[in-house]
Protein backbone atom coordinates (compact mmCIF):
# COMPACT_ATOMS: atom_id res chain seq x y z
CA UNK A 1 0.00 0.00 0.00
CA UNK A 2 1.47 3.59 -1.12
CA UNK A 3 0.61 4.88 2.00
CA UNK A 4 2.37 2.38 5.00
CA UNK A 5 5.32 2.13 2.26
CA UNK A 6 5.67 6.28 2.89
CA UNK A 7 5.98 5.85 6.52
CA UNK A 8 8.33 3.72 6.33
CA UNK A 9 12.01 5.00 5.79
CA UNK A 10 15.19 3.48 6.25
CA UNK A 11 18.39 5.48 5.66
CA UNK A 12 21.51 4.63 7.81
CA UNK A 13 23.22 7.77 6.12
CA UNK A 14 19.97 9.86 6.83
CA UNK A 15 20.58 10.13 10.42
CA UNK A 16 17.64 13.71 10.48
CA UNK A 17 15.13 12.26 8.40
CA UNK A 18 15.54 14.73 5.50
CA UNK A 19 14.85 12.23 2.86
CA UNK A 20 11.50 10.93 4.22
CA UNK A 21 9.41 10.86 0.85
CA UNK A 22 6.11 12.58 0.71
CA UNK A 23 4.18 11.55 -1.95
CA UNK A 24 1.04 12.44 -1.09
CA UNK A 25 0.08 16.39 -2.43
CA UNK A 26 -3.17 18.79 -1.78
CA UNK A 27 -3.11 22.21 -2.45
CA UNK A 28 -5.77 24.54 -0.33
CA UNK A 29 -6.82 27.94 -1.33
CA UNK A 30 -7.14 30.22 2.03
CA UNK A 31 -8.62 33.64 1.14
CA UNK A 32 -6.40 34.90 -1.92
CA UNK A 33 -3.69 32.47 -0.93
CA UNK A 34 -2.72 29.11 -1.77
CA UNK A 35 -1.03 26.43 0.70
CA UNK A 36 0.50 23.50 -1.20
CA UNK A 37 0.91 20.43 1.16
CA UNK A 38 2.62 17.85 0.61
CA UNK A 39 3.36 14.84 3.37
CA UNK A 40 3.85 10.63 3.86
CA UNK A 41 0.84 10.23 6.03
CA UNK A 42 -2.95 11.56 4.46
CA UNK A 43 -4.38 11.95 8.08
CA UNK A 44 -1.90 14.48 8.29
CA UNK A 45 -3.45 16.38 5.13
CA UNK A 46 -5.30 19.72 6.70
CA UNK A 47 -9.30 19.57 6.90
CA UNK A 48 -9.13 23.35 4.91
CA UNK A 49 -10.94 24.04 2.10
CA UNK A 50 -9.06 22.64 -1.20
CA UNK A 51 -8.10 24.68 -4.08
CA UNK A 52 -11.20 24.66 -6.31
CA UNK A 53 -9.67 26.35 -9.56
CA UNK A 54 -5.57 25.80 -9.50
CA UNK A 55 -6.04 28.33 -12.58
CA UNK A 56 -6.70 31.31 -10.88
CA UNK A 57 -4.16 33.02 -9.69
CA UNK A 58 -3.11 33.04 -6.34
CA UNK A 59 -1.64 36.27 -4.14
CA UNK A 60 1.11 34.49 -2.27
CA UNK A 61 1.45 30.92 -2.15
CA UNK A 62 3.47 29.30 0.79
CA UNK A 63 4.55 25.36 1.04
CA UNK A 64 4.04 23.13 3.91
CA UNK A 65 5.51 19.76 4.13
CA UNK A 66 3.93 17.67 7.33
CA UNK A 67 6.05 14.27 7.86
CA UNK A 68 4.75 11.33 9.97
CA UNK A 69 8.28 10.54 12.44
CA UNK A 70 6.96 7.07 13.11
CA UNK A 71 10.60 7.36 14.98
CA UNK A 72 9.23 9.69 17.46
CA UNK A 73 7.23 8.50 20.19
CA UNK A 74 6.83 11.64 22.28
CA UNK A 75 3.51 13.46 23.27
CA UNK A 76 3.01 16.87 22.58
CA UNK A 77 4.43 19.22 25.12
CA UNK A 78 3.41 22.92 26.01
CA UNK A 79 5.19 24.97 22.88
CA UNK A 80 8.42 26.97 22.62
CA UNK A 81 8.20 29.85 19.91
CA UNK A 82 11.92 31.02 18.75
CA UNK A 83 10.80 33.62 16.79
CA UNK A 84 13.86 35.66 14.19
CA UNK A 85 13.22 38.15 11.70
CA UNK A 86 13.64 35.13 9.25
CA UNK A 87 12.50 31.95 10.61
CA UNK A 88 10.23 30.94 13.36
CA UNK A 89 10.53 27.38 15.01
CA UNK A 90 7.73 25.86 17.59
CA UNK A 91 9.10 23.22 19.87
CA UNK A 92 6.07 20.67 21.44
CA UNK A 93 8.56 17.87 22.48
CA UNK A 94 9.62 15.04 19.90
CA UNK A 95 6.00 15.18 19.09
CA UNK A 96 5.73 18.35 17.14
CA UNK A 97 8.67 20.30 15.69
CA UNK A 98 8.19 22.85 13.36
CA UNK A 99 9.92 25.64 11.55
CA UNK A 100 8.99 28.40 9.06
CA UNK A 101 10.78 30.00 6.94
CA UNK A 102 9.21 33.81 5.83
CA UNK A 103 11.50 34.90 2.80
CA UNK A 104 11.07 31.22 1.43
CA UNK A 105 7.68 30.54 2.40
CA UNK A 106 8.14 27.11 3.86
CA UNK A 107 6.80 25.43 6.69
CA UNK A 108 8.38 22.17 7.53
CA UNK A 109 7.41 19.97 10.62
CA UNK A 110 7.73 16.79 11.78
CA UNK A 111 5.38 15.06 13.59
CA UNK A 112 5.58 11.84 15.89
CA UNK A 113 3.73 8.46 15.93
CA UNK A 114 1.82 8.90 18.99
CA UNK A 115 -0.15 12.29 17.96
CA UNK A 116 -3.43 10.93 16.28
CA UNK A 117 -5.51 12.58 13.60
CA UNK A 118 -7.85 14.47 15.61
CA UNK A 119 -5.43 16.18 17.70
CA UNK A 120 -3.32 16.99 14.40
CA UNK A 121 -6.69 18.42 13.33
CA UNK A 122 -7.97 20.44 16.58
CA UNK A 123 -4.08 21.28 17.85
CA UNK A 124 -1.47 21.17 15.64
CA UNK A 125 -3.18 22.23 11.70
CA UNK A 126 -4.54 25.49 13.87
CA UNK A 127 -1.04 26.70 15.04
CA UNK A 128 -0.04 26.23 11.43
CA UNK A 129 -2.53 28.40 10.25
CA UNK A 130 -1.44 31.02 13.48
CA UNK A 131 2.31 30.75 11.66
CA UNK A 132 0.96 31.09 8.12
CA UNK A 133 -1.08 33.96 8.98
CA UNK A 134 1.73 35.84 10.69
CA UNK A 135 3.92 35.05 8.11
CA UNK A 136 1.90 35.89 5.09
CA UNK A 137 -1.29 37.36 5.64
CA UNK A 138 -1.56 38.93 9.37
CA UNK A 139 -4.28 37.71 10.26
CA UNK A 140 -6.22 37.34 7.36
CA UNK A 141 -6.15 33.09 7.23
CA UNK A 142 -9.05 31.26 8.16
CA UNK A 143 -9.12 27.75 10.31
CA UNK A 144 -10.38 24.17 9.98
CA UNK A 145 -13.94 25.75 10.10
CA UNK A 146 -13.58 28.77 8.15
CA UNK A 147 -12.89 30.82 11.24
CA UNK A 148 -10.09 33.01 12.55
CA UNK A 149 -8.23 30.02 14.88
CA UNK A 150 -6.45 30.36 17.97
CA UNK A 151 -4.22 27.98 18.99
CA UNK A 152 -5.36 25.67 21.33
CA UNK A 153 -2.83 25.93 24.28
CA UNK A 154 -4.00 29.80 24.45
CA UNK B 1 5.97 30.85 25.73
CA UNK B 2 7.66 32.82 22.76
CA UNK B 3 11.35 33.73 22.81
CA UNK B 4 12.10 36.39 20.22
CA UNK B 5 16.02 36.69 19.35
CA UNK B 6 17.08 40.35 18.16
CA UNK B 7 19.18 42.79 19.65
CA UNK B 8 17.18 43.79 22.60
CA UNK B 9 16.87 40.39 24.12
CA UNK B 10 20.54 39.04 23.64
CA UNK B 11 22.71 42.38 24.87
CA UNK B 12 26.02 40.28 25.33
CA UNK B 13 28.25 39.78 21.95
CA UNK B 14 31.55 38.70 21.12
CA UNK B 15 33.41 36.29 18.69
CA UNK B 16 35.25 32.87 18.95
CA UNK B 17 37.35 30.58 16.76
CA UNK B 18 36.25 26.63 16.49
CA UNK B 19 37.35 24.66 14.23
CA UNK B 20 39.04 26.83 11.87
CA UNK B 21 35.79 28.29 12.20
CA UNK B 22 34.39 32.23 13.53
CA UNK B 23 31.59 32.13 15.67
CA UNK B 24 29.49 35.43 16.23
CA UNK B 25 27.98 34.61 19.30
CA UNK B 26 25.00 36.93 20.91
CA UNK B 27 23.43 36.34 23.93
CA UNK B 28 21.65 37.02 27.26
CA UNK B 29 23.91 34.94 29.59
CA UNK B 30 26.66 36.09 31.02
CA UNK B 31 27.49 32.41 32.03
CA UNK B 32 27.51 31.58 28.52
CA UNK B 33 29.67 34.87 27.74
CA UNK B 34 32.24 33.50 30.01
CA UNK B 35 31.90 29.65 28.92
CA UNK B 36 32.76 31.20 24.93
CA UNK B 37 35.72 32.54 26.29
CA UNK B 38 37.12 28.99 26.25
CA UNK B 39 37.76 29.01 22.58
CA UNK B 40 38.84 33.06 22.41
CA UNK B 41 41.63 32.26 19.57
CA UNK B 42 44.51 35.08 18.68
CA UNK B 43 43.23 37.65 16.74
CA UNK B 44 45.40 37.15 13.90
CA UNK B 45 44.36 33.51 13.42
CA UNK B 46 42.30 33.45 10.20
CA UNK B 47 39.13 31.91 9.99
CA UNK B 48 38.05 30.08 6.78
CA UNK B 49 34.49 31.32 7.56
CA UNK B 50 31.39 32.28 10.24
CA UNK B 51 28.03 31.61 11.43
CA UNK B 52 25.89 33.34 13.96
CA UNK B 53 24.94 31.89 17.18
CA UNK B 54 22.18 33.49 19.04
CA UNK B 55 21.37 31.93 22.92
CA UNK B 56 19.08 32.57 24.67
CA UNK B 57 19.02 31.36 28.42
CA UNK B 58 15.16 31.43 29.83
CA UNK B 59 14.95 30.86 34.15
CA UNK B 60 11.66 29.22 33.09
CA UNK B 61 12.85 26.29 31.56
CA UNK B 62 12.83 23.19 33.46
CA UNK B 63 16.08 21.58 33.34
CA UNK B 64 15.05 18.87 35.53
CA UNK B 65 13.52 16.64 32.19
CA UNK B 66 15.20 13.50 31.18
CA UNK B 67 14.37 13.99 27.88
CA UNK B 68 16.76 12.47 25.52
CA UNK B 69 18.61 13.92 22.21
CA UNK B 70 16.79 14.37 19.66
CA UNK B 71 17.26 16.05 16.35
CA UNK B 72 15.34 16.03 12.84
CA UNK B 73 15.94 18.17 9.84
CA UNK B 74 14.54 19.00 6.60
CA UNK B 75 15.66 21.00 3.52
CA UNK B 76 17.96 23.62 5.14
CA UNK B 77 16.54 23.78 8.61
CA UNK B 78 17.32 21.76 11.89
CA UNK B 79 15.80 21.08 14.72
CA UNK B 80 17.10 19.68 17.71
CA UNK B 81 16.31 19.23 21.70
CA UNK B 82 19.05 18.57 24.21
CA UNK B 83 19.50 17.63 27.65
CA UNK B 84 18.91 19.26 29.98
CA UNK B 85 15.87 20.50 28.00
CA UNK B 86 17.40 22.88 25.43
CA UNK B 87 15.97 23.47 22.41
CA UNK B 88 18.47 24.49 19.14
CA UNK B 89 17.43 25.26 15.45
CA UNK B 90 19.74 25.40 12.75
CA UNK B 91 19.23 27.45 9.53
CA UNK B 92 21.68 26.00 7.30
CA UNK B 93 21.24 28.62 4.55
CA UNK B 94 21.63 31.47 6.57
CA UNK B 95 24.61 30.04 8.82
CA UNK B 96 22.55 31.04 11.61
CA UNK B 97 21.85 28.79 14.83
CA UNK B 98 19.33 29.68 17.73
CA UNK B 99 19.83 28.32 20.73
CA UNK B 100 17.08 28.34 24.51
CA UNK B 101 18.99 26.81 27.00
CA UNK B 102 17.78 25.60 30.37
CA UNK B 103 19.53 27.76 33.33
CA UNK B 104 21.32 24.60 34.22
CA UNK B 105 22.08 23.61 30.32
CA UNK B 106 23.79 27.22 30.71
CA UNK B 107 25.77 26.80 33.71
CA UNK B 108 27.44 23.31 32.99
CA UNK B 109 30.44 23.91 30.77
CA UNK B 110 30.93 20.73 29.27
CA UNK B 111 27.04 21.25 27.94
CA UNK B 112 28.69 24.03 25.83
CA UNK B 113 32.04 22.86 25.35
CA UNK B 114 31.53 18.99 25.09
CA UNK B 115 28.01 19.12 23.38
CA UNK B 116 26.52 22.02 21.99
CA UNK B 117 29.25 23.76 20.14
CA UNK B 118 30.79 20.23 18.60
CA UNK B 119 27.18 19.37 17.57
CA UNK B 120 26.83 22.66 15.99
CA UNK B 121 29.77 22.52 13.94
CA UNK B 122 28.77 18.22 12.76
CA UNK B 123 25.43 20.19 11.79
CA UNK B 124 26.83 23.10 9.95
CA UNK B 125 29.81 21.60 8.62
CA UNK B 126 30.06 21.53 5.04
CA UNK B 127 28.08 24.77 4.92
CA UNK B 128 30.44 26.67 6.83
CA UNK B 129 33.58 25.06 5.01
CA UNK B 130 34.30 22.50 7.92
CA UNK B 131 33.64 18.84 6.45
CA UNK B 132 32.41 16.81 9.28
CA UNK B 133 34.56 13.32 8.92
CA UNK B 134 34.05 10.14 11.01
CA UNK B 135 37.76 9.34 11.70
CA UNK B 136 39.56 9.45 14.61
CA UNK B 137 42.87 12.23 14.31
CA UNK B 138 46.20 12.05 15.62
CA UNK B 139 49.53 13.36 14.57
CA UNK B 140 53.12 11.83 14.37
CA UNK B 141 56.94 13.07 13.33
CA UNK B 142 55.10 16.32 11.90
CA UNK B 143 52.06 14.83 9.74
CA UNK B 144 48.32 14.11 10.68
CA UNK B 145 47.13 10.57 10.89
CA UNK B 146 43.34 9.78 10.15
CA UNK B 147 42.06 6.17 11.27
CA UNK B 148 38.51 5.90 9.54
CA UNK B 149 36.21 2.92 9.70
CA UNK B 150 32.79 1.66 9.92
CA UNK B 151 31.32 2.03 13.56
CA UNK B 152 32.56 -0.45 15.91
CA UNK B 153 35.27 -0.86 14.02
CA UNK B 154 37.85 0.20 17.06
CA UNK B 155 38.82 3.83 15.92
CA UNK B 156 38.69 4.66 19.43
CA UNK B 157 40.52 1.84 21.25
CA UNK B 158 43.28 2.15 18.15
CA UNK B 159 43.00 6.07 18.88
CA UNK B 160 43.61 5.43 22.78
CA UNK B 161 46.53 2.88 22.51
CA UNK B 162 47.84 5.24 19.50
CA UNK B 163 48.28 8.41 22.40
CA UNK B 164 49.64 5.89 24.89
CA UNK B 165 52.50 5.12 22.64
CA UNK B 166 53.10 9.41 22.43
CA UNK B 167 50.89 10.43 18.60
CA UNK B 168 49.79 13.44 19.64
CA UNK B 169 45.66 13.23 20.32
CA UNK B 170 42.87 15.15 18.29
CA UNK B 171 39.85 13.52 17.81
CA UNK B 172 38.85 9.35 18.51
CA UNK B 173 35.85 9.76 16.33
CA UNK B 174 35.11 12.68 14.12
CA UNK B 175 37.32 15.29 12.23
CA UNK B 176 36.76 18.36 10.98
CA UNK B 177 38.64 19.19 8.30
CA UNK B 178 38.51 21.91 6.31
CA UNK B 179 40.85 24.20 3.01
CA UNK B 180 43.61 26.63 4.30
CA UNK B 181 46.09 28.62 2.20
CA UNK B 182 48.46 25.80 3.70
CA UNK B 183 46.55 23.29 2.44
CA UNK B 184 43.79 20.85 4.23
CA UNK B 185 43.67 21.57 8.42
CA UNK B 186 41.91 18.61 10.73
CA UNK B 187 40.60 19.99 13.41
CA UNK B 188 39.35 17.99 16.67
CA UNK B 189 36.76 19.13 19.43
CA UNK B 190 36.82 18.28 22.91
CA UNK B 191 34.18 15.10 23.01
CA UNK B 192 35.17 12.84 25.55
CA UNK B 193 36.60 9.49 23.89
CA UNK B 194 33.96 6.82 23.99
CA UNK B 195 35.30 3.46 24.54
CA UNK B 196 32.58 0.21 24.96
CA UNK B 197 32.96 -1.51 27.85
CA UNK B 198 34.94 -4.43 26.75
CA UNK B 199 37.90 -1.80 26.15
CA UNK B 200 38.51 -2.10 29.99
CA UNK B 201 40.53 -5.57 28.87
CA UNK B 202 42.94 -3.42 26.69
CA UNK B 203 42.89 -0.68 28.68
CA UNK B 204 42.37 -1.15 33.00
CA UNK B 205 42.93 1.87 34.20
CA UNK B 206 38.88 2.48 32.81
CA UNK B 207 37.92 -0.06 35.05
CA UNK B 208 37.83 3.47 38.08
CA UNK B 209 35.28 4.57 35.39
CA UNK B 210 31.78 3.74 35.28
CA UNK B 211 30.02 3.32 32.19
CA UNK B 212 27.15 6.38 31.15
CA UNK B 213 24.83 5.89 28.87
CA UNK B 214 25.87 8.24 25.71
CA UNK B 215 24.01 10.61 23.31
CA UNK B 216 23.50 7.52 20.87
CA UNK B 217 21.92 5.53 23.14
CA UNK B 218 25.65 3.59 23.59
CA UNK B 219 26.43 2.40 26.79
CA UNK B 220 29.99 3.40 26.95
CA UNK B 221 33.31 4.69 29.38
CA UNK B 222 33.93 8.49 28.93
CA UNK B 223 37.22 9.02 29.20
CA UNK B 224 38.48 12.87 29.36
CA UNK B 225 41.96 12.90 27.64
CA UNK B 226 42.25 16.76 28.88
CA UNK B 227 41.98 14.81 32.79
CA UNK B 228 44.72 12.43 32.01
CA UNK B 229 48.94 12.96 31.61
CA UNK B 230 49.02 9.51 28.83
CA UNK B 231 47.54 12.33 25.95
CA UNK B 232 49.39 14.75 24.43
CA UNK B 233 46.45 16.58 22.79
CA UNK B 234 46.67 18.56 19.95
CA UNK B 235 43.59 20.87 18.07
CA UNK B 236 44.61 20.37 14.64
CA UNK B 237 46.98 18.90 11.89
CA UNK B 238 47.66 18.63 8.39
CA UNK B 239 46.15 15.20 7.45
CA UNK B 240 49.16 13.35 5.32
CA UNK B 241 48.25 9.70 6.03
CA UNK B 242 45.21 7.76 6.45
CA UNK B 243 44.22 4.17 7.88
CA UNK B 244 41.15 2.13 6.87
CA UNK B 245 40.54 0.12 9.83
CA UNK B 246 39.62 -3.49 9.29
CA UNK B 247 39.06 -6.19 12.08
CA UNK B 248 39.88 -9.77 10.51
CA UNK B 249 39.63 -12.81 13.05
CA UNK B 250 43.44 -14.01 11.95
CA UNK B 251 46.46 -12.66 9.76
CA UNK B 252 47.85 -10.47 12.38
CA UNK B 253 48.57 -7.19 11.07
CA UNK B 254 49.07 -5.51 7.51
CA UNK B 255 49.29 -2.01 5.73
CA UNK B 256 47.46 -2.60 2.22
CA UNK B 257 47.96 0.41 0.13
CA UNK B 258 44.67 1.78 -1.47
CA UNK B 259 44.46 4.21 -4.21
CA UNK B 260 42.61 7.66 -4.70
CA UNK B 261 39.60 5.93 -5.50
CA UNK B 262 39.16 3.70 -2.89
CA UNK B 263 39.79 6.57 -0.59
CA UNK B 264 37.21 9.06 -2.64
CA UNK B 265 34.54 6.30 -2.58
CA UNK B 266 34.52 5.68 1.20
CA UNK B 267 34.57 8.73 2.19
CA UNK B 268 31.48 10.26 -0.49
CA UNK B 269 29.50 7.04 0.64
CA UNK B 270 29.59 6.94 4.06
CA UNK B 271 29.05 10.67 4.12
CA UNK B 272 25.61 11.84 5.60
CA UNK B 273 23.23 12.74 2.77
CA UNK B 274 23.01 16.49 2.09
CA UNK B 275 19.48 18.19 0.68
CA UNK B 276 19.25 19.98 -2.57
CA UNK B 277 18.79 22.93 -1.36
CA UNK B 278 22.81 23.03 0.35
CA UNK B 279 24.50 22.65 -3.23
CA UNK B 280 27.68 24.61 -2.62
CA UNK B 281 27.68 22.36 0.91
CA UNK B 282 28.00 19.62 -1.28
CA UNK B 283 30.43 20.66 -4.29
CA UNK B 284 32.64 21.98 -0.91
CA UNK B 285 32.98 18.28 0.90
CA UNK B 286 33.78 16.70 -2.80
CA UNK B 287 36.50 19.13 -3.14
CA UNK B 288 37.81 18.09 0.01
CA UNK B 289 37.53 14.64 -0.12
CA UNK B 290 38.86 15.02 -3.28
CA UNK B 291 41.59 16.43 -1.49
CA UNK B 292 42.06 14.18 0.46
CA UNK B 293 41.92 11.23 -1.75
CA UNK B 294 45.80 12.61 -2.55
CA UNK B 295 47.13 11.23 1.25
CA UNK B 296 48.79 8.20 1.31
CA UNK B 297 46.33 5.49 2.54
CA UNK B 298 46.22 2.09 3.14
CA UNK B 299 43.52 -0.45 4.51
CA UNK B 300 44.85 -1.62 7.94
CA UNK B 301 44.11 -5.34 8.24
CA UNK B 302 44.06 -6.43 11.95
CA UNK B 303 43.66 -9.27 14.28
CA UNK B 304 46.03 -8.12 17.05
CA UNK B 305 44.70 -5.89 19.77
CA UNK B 306 44.77 -2.34 19.90
CA UNK B 307 48.18 -1.88 21.68
CA UNK B 308 50.13 -4.15 18.96
CA UNK B 309 48.14 -2.85 15.94
CA UNK B 310 49.14 0.69 17.45
CA UNK B 311 53.15 -0.62 17.67
CA UNK B 312 52.79 -1.98 14.18
CA UNK B 313 51.18 1.06 12.70
CA UNK B 314 53.82 3.07 14.67
CA UNK B 315 56.90 1.50 12.95
CA UNK B 316 55.40 1.06 9.92
CA UNK B 317 54.90 5.04 9.86
CA UNK B 318 58.49 5.07 10.62
CA UNK B 319 59.52 3.76 7.83
CA UNK B 320 57.13 5.07 5.63
CA UNK B 321 59.11 8.78 6.92
CA UNK B 322 62.24 7.76 6.20
CA UNK B 323 61.65 6.16 2.33
CA UNK B 324 59.90 9.35 1.87
CA UNK B 325 63.02 11.53 3.89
Amino acid sequence: MQQLDSLVHRDPFDLLRRFIPTPLRAVYRIGSHRVMVQTNDFTLLPALPLEANPNIPAEQTLEWKLIRDMDSSGDLESPTLMTSAAVTVVVMGTGCLLGLDHERRELLGFIGRSIDARTHQEFIVPFLCRMTSEALFAGEVAGPNGQNQESAND
Amino acid sequence: MTLTFNRQTLPFRTDFLIAGTQCLLATNSHEILQAAAHWRSPANHAAVSSFEMEVIVDPDMDGNSEQPAHFRGNRHLVFGILPPRSFVAYDLLRRRVHAVLSPAAASDRSFWNKLLLPITIGVLGTTIGVVPLHCACLHRHGNGVLVAGVSGAGKSTLATALAHRGFAFISDDWAYVSKTNSGLLAHGLSFPIKLLPDAERFFPELRALTPKSTLNGEVAYELDPTQSSAFDLKMSTHPRNIFFLERVSAGGCRMIPCRAEFVRDFFEQNAERLPDELPEAKALRSNVIQLLSACRSWILRTSENPQRTAAALDAFLLEVNRATA
